[in-house]
This record gives structure tokens, sequence and C-alpha cells, in this order.
């Protein structure tokens, strides 16, 4: 997906279908049919993602909102039992907080 | 004449790169060893290696509970990232705690002029620090050096945990020694490793694969008797559990049996009672001598499969279970050697498709060519020799 610039702050619910858009092209359309992806859902564990898979997840999120946010700063913050724990709401978290102090 | 330790951690994995470059510093006329928990090591090593055991007394109760930790790698299912987090909690801190003592009395005795320890044996940096003999770093997974800086927290917890063990065997301070700042010895090449500023003392060798004996038998009759059909070798390597076992080759099974395909697979025949007619199953496969005459390998992603089958130009379907095989994977893709499935999600049609799109689409073949050229470009084992021989000088005779 290309850069998009986001000067519009996006609702919590726009962002949760976004990284589901990145989600679905990370691992396929085919596989997350089978998925009940939420807010919940931790990527290890639920999603069953493995490290290369959640790299190219978080260079689509940086790809999208470009220097708007500092996710690979963010994400580089985190240590093996955070990442392990991460679930899509810390980065939805992390996104609306990046917006609101704009 | 020098003499050169090797440290080895019991995985097949580490050990086999050691095998091939001990081989060729015996034949330099260098004196040898290998330490190692691992008694049945001593069969494996070449003419004129010693093995070193590392042994504790019997009734050495702390020792022996600890012994229990080195069954948990082969028994535990482990997957992503969270595998990273067993693999040093349960399995590296509590070996290298466990080695420790062993290496420091083997090396006072031994007196070895280098030590090369493998790059998750870090007990034997820290002794080689302590002792103040000159080491090298043998890093057989190179995919962790990448993961530094693909993710970094999982490097900076790592080096967390080594750095706690250093502090427990009497290093003060907070700097790794567990990679040696003198020779880090790289198995693969640039080209297949990938862009990433690294210090100079890190040496892309690429894979040293050669001079290896191999103990292990195989039916080349029945191989031969097959079909002229394209042959595949699947293998999921050394480390991985029963359960693990029955549902990857169930799926292999559903894929390829009876394709026009010749499979061999590494397993336990009694993993089911019945094989396909196209198979040949064996626990063990000389799998050196087998690669020349293969179109194509389906593995986990373990570093020196990967780099063996590239050795020889062959295509790649990876389905990376854990550690770093997802980093491993990771390159074969980058490289457009091959084909990717993830190890939980994947169904045997994925696997059927993946397999013959590797075998039919030449792409695939001509990328693997391009990393098998870098890999002899890196110069092997000849250049591993002169790095290790240029360390054992001591070192007031250096310009």
């Amino acid at each position: 997906m290309d850069a998009i610039t986001t000067q519009q702050p996006l609702s919590s619910e726009q962002i949760f279908n976004l990284l589901k858009t990145f989600i679905t092209e990370v691992i396929g359309e085919e596989f997350v049919e089978d998925l009940d992806i939420s807010r919940e859902s931790s990527f290890t564990r639920d999603l069953e993602m493995d490290s290369i898979e959640i790299v190219s997840f978080s260079e689509k999120v940086k790809s999208h909102f470009g220097e708007h946010i500092d996710f690979t700063g963010w994400l580089s913050g985190m240590d093996l039992d955070q990442l392990i724990n991460l679930k899509l709401d810390d980065i939805i978290k992390y996104i609306e907080s990046c917006q609101s102090s704009k | 004449m020098a003499s050169f330790a090797f440290i080895v951690p019991p995985l097949m994995g580490h050990i086999n790169p050691t095998l091939s470059l001990g081989a060729a510093l015996l034949r330099r006329g260098h004196r040898v060893g290998w330490i190692s928990l691992d008694a049945t090591l001593a069969s494996r090593l070449p003419e004129g290696g010693e093995l070193l055991h590392v042994r504790y007394d019997q009734d050495d109760a702390a020792k022996k509970d600890n012994e229990q930790y080195l069954d948990q790698i082969t028994k535990k299912n482990v997957s992503g990232i969270e595998s990273i987090k067993f693999l040093y909690e349960e399995v590296l801190i509590p070996l290298n705690r466990f080695m420790y003592d062993g290496i420091i009395n083997i090396l006072h005795q031994f007196q070895p002029d280098v030590i090369i320890h493998d790059h998750q044996l870090f007990a034997g940096a820290i002794a080689a620090y302590q002792l103040k003999i000159p080491y090298a770093t043998s890093v057989t997974a190179p995919a962790a050096i990448k993961m530094m800086e693909d993710l970094p927290g999982i490097h900076e917890w790592e080096i967390r945990q080594i750095v706690g063990l250093q502090q427990e065997l009497g290093i003060p301070g907070d700097v790794s020694v567990a990679t040696s700042e003198a020779l880090t010895l790289v198995y693969t090449s640039k080209t297949f490793f990938g862009d990433m500023a690294l210090p100079d003392h890190y040496k892309f060798v690429g894979p040293v694969i050669l001079n290896r004996q191999s103990l292990h038998a195989f039916d080349w009759e029945r191989f031969r008797q097959l079909d002229k059909h394209p042959r595949i070798l699947v293998s999921i390597g050394t480390t991985f559990d029963h359960s693990y076992k029955k549902e990857f080759f169930g799926k292999v099974i559903d894929a390829l049996g009876g394709a026009a395909l010749t499979v061999i697979v590494v397993s336990a025949v009694s993993l089911f009672e019945e094989w396909p007619d196209n198979f040949i199953v064996q626990d063990k496969v000389p799998q050196l001598e087998l690669l020349p005459y293969l179109d194509a390998v389906v593995c986990h992603g373990g570093h020196n499969t990967v780099c063996e089958t590239l050795s020889h130009g062959l295509p790649l379907v990876v389905i990376p279970i854990a550690y770093d095989q997802s980093h491993v994977a990771g390159r074969v893709i980058q490289a457009a050697s091959g084909l990717r499935l993830n190890y939980k999600r994947f169904k045997a049609t994925h696997l059927k498709e993946a397999v013959w799109d590797v075998l039919s689409n030449p792409s695939y073949k001509t990328a693997a060519q391009r990393i098998q050229q870098s890999f002899a470009q890196a110069g092997g084992a000849a250049t591993a020799i002169a790095l290790l021989e240029e360390l054992a000088i001591p070192k007031h005779f250096h310009h």
C-alpha cells in the first residue's frame, strides 16, 4: 500500500480496519477468513504470526503513516515479553496517542 | 603447529561446520579438540580430533538436575517469538551455566592457543575471556545477527540474559563478551545475509561443508530404481518434537503422496504405519551426499540445511518453526531462491503448490545458483582457517 498523507486523524475503527488490511496483506486472504481478528487479538498467539511476518506488518504500518508516527522506534523499545503479548489494541492506542498529540 | 579447541552445544547444525574446519586444521598439522557434553560426538570427529568430554561427578545433585534441561529442546512444543524466550531461559542459560566449570577445567588441561566457541555457547567466550585465551565466535545461526536490526528489542533482551550469566560467573559490567571482537566467523555470504553495517571482525566466510564423514547409510538402490521424476528432500531437522512431526509429515503425505516425484523424508519410519510408494523414509540421511542428485528441498529453515541446499544451487520451500528460522526463511524469499509457508497455517494444498512452483519455475533455481556462486566466492574453510591461524599467532608478533 502506498503512503497516504493522513492529515485527518483516523477514528479508532478506521485504524482497526487499516491494521486488518495490513495483516491480510501479510498472511494472505484465505487464512484471514479462518481467523476472528479483534482488537484483543495478539500477533504471536492468536494470529500465529512469526517474527518475519511481524516485521513485514510493521513495515506496512511505517510506510502508511510515514513520519506521522515513529512506529519503528516504538516497536524497537519493546522487549521480548511485550512483543510476545503485543495485540492490535496496543497499536491502535499508540497511533491514537500520536494523532492527539499533534 | 598450534592447538585449537572448539566448544559446541549438543546440536547437529552447530557442530557440523566445526567438523569441516577441524578436519582442515588437523590436516595442516594442528592439534584440535572438541569440548562437548555429548560423548557420542567422538564417532563423528575427523581423524585425529580429540573429544574433550564435559563430565561431572555423579553425586553432584545440582549438576544432575541441570542436565535435564538439555532434553528440553527436543521435547517441548515451541514456535514463533515465544520460542526465543524458551530457548534462552530454559535451554541456553542453564546449558551454559552447566557447562562452564567443565569448560574451565578442560581448558586448564588442554591449554589451546585459540578457542572457537559456538555463538550460543557463550560460556565458552566467558571462559576464554576469564583465562585470557584468544577466542573466535562460530556463528551457526547468523539470522540471530540480522534480528538485531529487525527487532532490536529481542536482541537487547538476549544480551541481558547473557550479561546476567556473565556477572554470575564473575565478569562485572554489562558489556557482553559473547561475540569475539577478534574474529566472528559467519557461515554465509553477505549476498545471502543481506545488507547490514557490522564491525570488521565479522567475517562472512560462506558455508563450510567439505570433509565431513557421513555415518548414515542410504538406500541408493531404491533411489535409483524409482522413476526418473524430480527428487526432493523433506526435513525439519533434528530438534523438533514427535507430535510436531506427526502433524507436519501428515500434511507432506497428503501433499506429495502418489505425485510424480521421488520424496526423501527424514523421519522415524514408525511415525506412520504406511508411507506412500514414492517416499523413501529414513530417520537419518547422508544429506550432503544426496544433495547433488536432488531438484529441491523442503525444510524448516535451519541455517545449515538452507545453506547446504543453496550451496548446491537448489531451490527451497521453507516452513520455519521456531528460533531464528523465520528470519532464515526471510532471506530465502529476499534472494528469490524459494517459497515460504507459515508452519502453523499451511495446508497440504499449499505445500503441493509451492513444491511444484519451485520445481517448474526456473527463476528459483537461477536465484539459488546466484547464492551458490556468492558462497563459493566467500572463501569457505580455507579463508576461515587462515583467519584462525592468524589468531593463533601470539599478540607480540603482530605488526
